[in-house]
């Protein structure tokens, strides 16, 4: 009887280097296992494999609007696949009428905003006046490039109103400033922008802006693994910030999207034997 | 990232009375970007034998393939459905097949045996059998899966009962991923029946 060797066959034939892929069909008879055709046999799928770094992940964002300044951020933190926290607070009070928001380190962000705080505070004691916000992200943006390339993570949005109305400025470890109207920061940013972007109209009301702010973050969360907890929405506006809403945003997904009632299925009876 | 946690899964299969339930996410994406919230993981071998794949996505969807066109065959030469031990070694035969080149996926096998005692096992990517009298998990969520389950089993459970306990653990357990969630899919069988249910879960 012959013996059957079906069960070593594999139904992809193997892929050879061109012409010597006649050669390899004789041999597929021959019981064996398929072995990839690399030079470098350990490690090969690791190399193959060719991932990119993945960004800071979180998703917050700022804007500049007629009534002010609305800053939003999720709260997760995130080691790897592992959620090390749902209830990260990510914009800091840096004093009363300035706020940042937290990317990339979260021990680099709140010391460097808590340090940040610190000589805003100076500068009001030696000055006798309020440090401006272009002055306060210059101070941070200067702090953060004297550390260049030692590894800080920080990805942060100052956002304020002084004297010269809502200032809004980027800051990031490389040392970068910059100043605009509408910035999202973080792996859920490009989700973010798609929603902030097409929602904004600079004289939006404060609810309009607080309503498309969380939304922004809602929508990130959903798309971006590494964004979701609470979305936290804050607004600076002449006198100082507050605190608008902080929603989670696993029940804002059913608020946006219930979910229709089913309809109850008839259930068969058994018949019963008379 | 490694190439496991490229698609994100989490899949759990626990023991009841004369009863399992196998359940898993339904998230599938690409890293950290989320593609589909109805990802199918779980599969139907036959009314009493199914198969939860956890790993990358497109591995899942073809040894899926491969593994009912041997069911079937099995079915027109034996003329009836093949036990779940025997499906588990077979799974572990095609995946150890490919032990220089493996499909990047670890599978969860439940299935009711001889006079409807329950079956559970589990594999590495390259078919190390790893039978379970309890609960077995697999995906990225593992590590907290392992935890939830441990805490909540209980032996002997009741179909509603089991389905309470399996439906908790994977919600607790994926709450705390990045890559896995995004809703449930929780299958309990019984002799008699299978429900099928979806879970309301956390969209981040």
């Amino acid at each position: 009887m012959k013996l059957d060797t079906s069960g070593f066959e594999t139904s992809v034939p193997t892929i050879g280097f061109g012409s010597s892929s006649d050669m390899l069909d004789e041999l597929s008879s021959v019981p064996s296992f398929d072995l990839p055709h690399t030079k470098e046999f350990d490690g090969f799928q690791k190399k193959a494999v060719d991932m990119l770094k993945h960004a800071k992940g979180t998703t917050t964002l700022a804007f500049i609007f007629k009534g002010g300044v609305m800053v939003a951020a999720d709260s997760r933190a995130s080691m790897g696949g592992y959620i090390s926290s749902q209830s990260v607070k990510k914009i800091i009070e840096i004093n009363p009428y300035m706020l940042g928001t937290m990317a990339g380190g979260a021990a680099d962000c709140q010391f460097w905003h808590r340090n940040l705080g610190i000589k805003c505070r100076l500068h009001e004691l030696a000055n006798k006046r309020r440090i401006s916000v272009s002055g306060a992200s210059k101070l941070l943006a200067n702090m953060l490039y004297s550390y260049r390339g030692m590894g800080l993570s920080v990805g942060t949005m100052i956002a304020g109103w002084d004297e010269t109305g809502p200032g809004l400025y980027y800051v990031d470890n490389e040392g970068g400033r910059l100043k605009g109207d509408r910035f999202s920061v973080g792996s859920g940013s490009p989700y973010a922008y798609g929603v902030l972007d097409s929602g904004y109209k600079y004289e939006m009301s404060v609810e309009e802006a607080s309503e498309l702010a969380r939304r922004s973050i809602y929508h990130a969360t959903f798309r971006d693994g590494a964004s979701g907890g609470v979305a936290s929405v804050y607004h600076v506006g002449p006198e100082g910030w507050t605190k608008l809403s902080g929603d989670d945003v696993g029940e804002l997904h059913y608020h946006y999207y219930p979910v229709p009632p089913a309809i109850a299925e008839q259930v068969m009876e058994e018949a019963t034997a008379e | 990232m490694q190439i496991f946690e490229y698609n994100g899964s989490a899949v759990v299969a626990m023991v009841g009375k004369n009863c399992f339930a196998i359940a898993s996410d339904r998230r599938l994406g690409v890293q950290l970007q989320t593609i589909a919230t109805d990802f199918q993981r779980i599969s139907k071998i036959h009314d009493h034998l199914f198969i939860g794949l956890s790993g990358l996505a497109t591995d899942v969807q073809t040894l899926y393939q491969r593994l009912v066109f041997r069911h079937k065959l099995y079915q027109l030469r034996e003329e009836r459905d093949m036990k779940p031990e025997t499906f588990a070694s077979l799974v572990s035969a095609i995946l150890y097949e490919k032990r220089f080149g493996p499909y990047l996926c670890q599978p969860v096998i439940a299935g009711l045996g001889d006079d409807n005692k329950p079956f559970i096992c589990t594999m590495d990517s390259i078919g190390a059998k790893e039978l379970a009298k309890d609960f077995v998990v697999s995906g990225t969520a593992s590590e907290s899966l392992y935890g939830a389950c441990e805490a909540m089993f209980k032996p002997d459970m009741e179909a509603e009962e089991l389905f309470e306990t399996i439906s908790q653990a994977l919600l607790s357990s994926v709450d705390r991923d990045c890559l896995s969630g995004w809703g449930g899919h929780v299958y309990v069988v019984t002799p008699n029946e299978i429900k099928e249910k979806i879970l309301k879960g956390r969209m981040d």
